[in-house]
């Protein structure tokens, strides 16, 4: 039996020799590898290395015998150079006498056997780009995991995978001479060990050092990447009193740990293979290729010229004219894989929104934790896409609905029993498309928004007039206004002042809306309604003598052809509109962009009504041509700062429309 | 734009040897007179289309086309260069040229009256721009080229369309 001093090296190599195995039947490698591996890894558990060496010397021999066709992957390749560094050392120490007891444990981790090397491998930018790359990946599994673990202490299957990740990142910052980061994994590895041996019982408090390392990690990680960027060394944050943390968390009551025991031991053998299904999909999606922006814009403009050529095609005269069955019947093929193309080529920009909703996860536990209310999350949707960079710019905006439906939505654990309710609450998020956007729902089983609460503070702040009638969605839209907060006291989690207006703002940015639904007692409800994506856009095409401009369909609330009724002037100069019982001002056009109209008089054209930034307005134009969907071209950077011009757009025949900025266009009016 | 001031540096004084300005020019009309820009500036010619007008820019600028899927600018070189505005004929092309900006190269659209030739220049062909008198300085002038008795004017056409001047042009709009 080994003595002390090696059962660390000898986990230590076995945890390895199994990650092994599991990368191995992920690849499909024969199963008598796979057999040779399980048997080196059971000898190594029995005897210690000293015995193990030459069958692994036979193993590494099998492995550079693997046929050059079959698919062994990187991360084989890589783990089995660490085995082979692993073994190396060792090999060279127990075949001396049996004076090794004390070195042993030092020769099992390389980086320590010869610091002399130090810093050499994490020159190479590359290496330690993909130790990041997948560590983030790892420490993002470990969260989740992680939570589940929280709600589930017995589900020892969600240990093995944090496990394995904290080992992962161990053995590869061990592997990169990044000390700091492989003794945080390293205790915490340990830490897991003993809850994996249901020695340790799934604690809070387990878990919150558990994320408190992955935090401390993710953060390593932050320097390492900074530093490899300006080609420094990085430096690290202190990590002693996480270290003690951890230690003092393995030192738990083990009578504790005596009652989550029973039952679970039974689980852990079959896990390896268990996970290693989980870890498939995973292994599906690194089958990606990362393409500069530019490139895939270029690939935009060009699908969106073939589009436009294809169209010119289709309608071209003596080609309908034709009465050629083969050639119509090949054009709408063209149409058919054009559009196809087209297709494709919008998705590359679409992420999965899943990976919000994770990152709200932790969010949701740890305010939770921290108000002292028990929240239940769930989420629906993960897989619907989204723009990448609609999904960049919606993290804060969520995070925050998060946060207040925490901090303000959600009653207190006996207050809500005292109201008849569960005294957990849910929080629910969902992502749907509909009706060509998309929807992220954010709903709370809280106490609902409170009417009379929501006017008396707007009258207060003075948003809005006393005696004045709102209707419920006006009420509550009242929130979004800036300064407005009915939180009576600052908390640390919300109420701060910056709060749902600067929520609405990103969203608008975003070209998305808001809408609320609430019952009091029963909870609210946001509706997050976002365009698919920023490179479309669905406008109204109008006409203004030759010009055709196009105004974005999110700002259009109705059009209509005026009565001279409906018309009005002050002093005889600014027009106004009624229209639905509310005067609204005119503008013109043709005469905000000094272009000729077909007829100047109001009631041979037509009025667009435009909301932008909550103020409403008629806009003034010929006619209409159509509604399209168009792709957002930038008019260059000479032109980009042309008031009320939000950009250009390729339509139909080929030519540019300008696309209108609703707000550049009422304010420059306003200006005159 | 370090070069063209070392073009202009080169004008000031004598002609010296390693003028950068011989080589390829493409010529073009507007009105009586006959311009040339570098070749290597020149990305592509198109006749005159349909150009999209952008409200509340300065005369000179016409509007903007589509290229190939990029919306480009279009500026009138006759209204650049104050010289009388021209109906747009048969022979009115576009000019599409890379210009340099602070940012990089972006592509815009000169409208000129007809492109008439490209011409080989030797150094021998080109003489500097005459002096105006003080005050009058003419940066976007490379020099002057006599073939065959008759004056072309060489322009560095991104001094002409230099990035002051759309700052400008960016200044009024505000």
């Amino acid at each position: 039996m080994p003595v002390a001093g090696g059962e660390i090296g000898v986990i230590e190599l076995r945890e390895m020799v199994d990650e092994f195995a599991t990368r191995l039947i992920l690849t499909g490698v024969t199963s008598e590898l796979v057999a040779d591996m399980g048997r080196f890894s059971e000898q190594a558990r029995e005897s210690g290395f000293a015995d193990t060496v030459g069958i692994a010397a036979e193993l590494i021999e099998a492995m550079n015998d693997v046929p050059p066709g079959s698919e062994v992957d990187a991360g084989i390749v890589r783990e089995f150079s660490r085995l082979q560094a692993s073994l190396s050392n060792e090999s060279a120490a127990p075949r001396e006498p049996e004076l090794q007891k004390q070195t042993k444990q030092e020769q099992t981790k390389p980086e320590q056997a010869k610091p002399a090397a130090t810093f050499s491998l994490m020159q190479d930018p590359q290496l330690v780009g993909d130790f990041i790359l997948e560590s983030r990946e790892h420490l993002a599994s470990i969260e989740s995991q992680m939570l589940v673990l929280e709600q589930n202490a017995a589900d020892t299957s969600a240990i093995h995978p944090v496990f394995r990740g904290f080992h992962t990142i161990k053995g590869l910052a061990g592997f990169l001479e990044f000390a700091e980061i492989q003794a945080v994994a390293h205790e915490v590895e340990t830490l897991l060990d003993l809850a994996r041996d249901s020695k340790l019982a799934i604690t809070p408090a387990i878990v919150d050092v558990v994320l408190e390392s992955a935090d401390y990690l993710k953060q390593s990680l932050n320097c390492v990447e900074e530093a490899l960027a300006q080609k420094t060394s990085a430096v690290f944050g202190a990590n002693r009193t996480l270290l003690s943390r951890v230690r003092a968390a393995m030192t738990q009551s083990p009578a504790e740990a005596a009652t989550a025991a029973p039952d679970i031991s039974a689980a852990i053998e079959p896990a390896t293979a268990a996970s290693a299904k989980e870890s498939k999909p995973k292994a599906g999606d690194s089958f990606s290729v990362r393409v500069d922006t530019g490139k895939l814009d270029h690939l935009m403009d060009m699908v969106g010229e073939m589009v436009i050529a294809q169209s010119l095609i289709r309608h071209n005269q003596t080609l309908t004219a034709a009465q050629d069955a083969r050639l119509q019947r090949d054009l709408s093929q063209l149409a058919r894989i054009t559009n196809e193309v087209q297709r494709t080529t919008m998705s590359m920009r679409m992420l999965p929104i899943g990976q919000l909703f994770q990152r709200t996860a932790r969010l949701v536990r740890d305010l939770s934790r921290r108000a002292g209310k028990q929240v239940e999350l769930e989420t629906s949707g993960e897989e619907t896409e989204l723009d990448k960079t609609i999904a960049e710019q919606l993290a804060d905006p969520l995070m925050h609905m998060v946060r207040n439906a925490l901090d303000h939505g959600i009653e207190r654990p006996d207050d809500r029993v005292a109201a008849g309710k569960n005294p957990t609450a849910r929080v629910r998020l969902a992502a749907y498309h509909q009706g060509g956007q998309i929807v992220v729902e954010i709903a709370d089983d809280g106490r609902g928004l409170n009417r009379e609460k929501i006017l008396a503070k707007a009258l207060q702040n003075g948003l809005i007039q006393e005696g004045a009638q709102l209707s419920e969605n006006e009420i509550f839209q009242l929130i979004f206004e800036p300064g407005f907060s009915t939180a009576e006291k600052v908390t640390d989690i919300s109420g701060r002042g910056v709060g749902m207006d600067v929520v609405r703002g990103h969203v608008q940015k975003l070209r998305g809306r808001i809408e609320i639904q609430s019952k009091p007692g029963e909870g609210t409800t946001f509706y997050l309604k976002l365009p698919l994506t920023l490179a479309i856009i669905e406008g109204l095409v109008v006409l203004v003598g030759a010009n055709r401009y196009i105004v974005p369909i999110f700002a259009v609330k109705e059009m209509f052809r005026p009565t001279p009724e409906a018309l009005s002037t002050i002093c005889g100069r600014d027009e106004m509109a009624l229209v639905r019982g509310s005067l609204l001002p005119i503008v013109r056009l043709h005469r905000r962009f000094d272009v000729q109209p077909r007829s100047e008089k109001l009631c041979a054209g037509l009025l667009v009504v435009a909301e932008c930034q909550g103020r409403q307005f008629c806009l003034f134009v010929d006619e209409l041509a159509g509604k399209q969907e168009v792709v957002i071209k930038s008019l260059g950077e000479s032109l980009k700062n042309v008031a009320g011009v939000a950009g250009g757009a390729i339509l139909g025949d080929g030519r540019v429309g300008l696309i209108l900025d609703m707000d550049g266009v009422l304010q420059g009016t306003t200006h005159e | 734009m370090q070069s063209t001031h070392h073009a202009i540096a080169e004008n000031s004084s004598a002609l010296v040897a390693g003028d950068s300005r011989p080589g390829k020019y493409l010529v073009f009309h507007l009105g009586q007179e006959e311009f040339g820009i570098r070749v290597l500036k020149v990305r592509e010619i198109m006749g005159i289309q349909d150009i999209t007008a952008v409200p509340q820019t300065p005369s000179f600028v016409k509007g903007v086309i589509n290229l190939r899927g990029k919306v480009i600018p279009v500026i009138d070189l006759r209204l650049k260069f104050s010289l009388p505005e021209a109906e747009y004929r048969a022979r009115t092309c576009i000019i599409v040229v890379q210009v340099a900006k602070e940012s990089g190269a972006i592509l815009m659209g000169i409208v000129v009256d007809g492109v008439a030739e490209v011409l080989n220049l030797t150094a021998g062909d080109i003489e500097n721009t005459p002096n105006f008198g003080k005050g009058a300085e003419t940066p976007y002038l490379l020099g002057m080229a006599k073939v065959k008795g008759k004056v072309k004017i060489l322009l560095d056409i991104d001094e002409v369309l230099a990035t002051q001047d759309l700052q400008g042009l960016n200044g009024i709009l505000q």
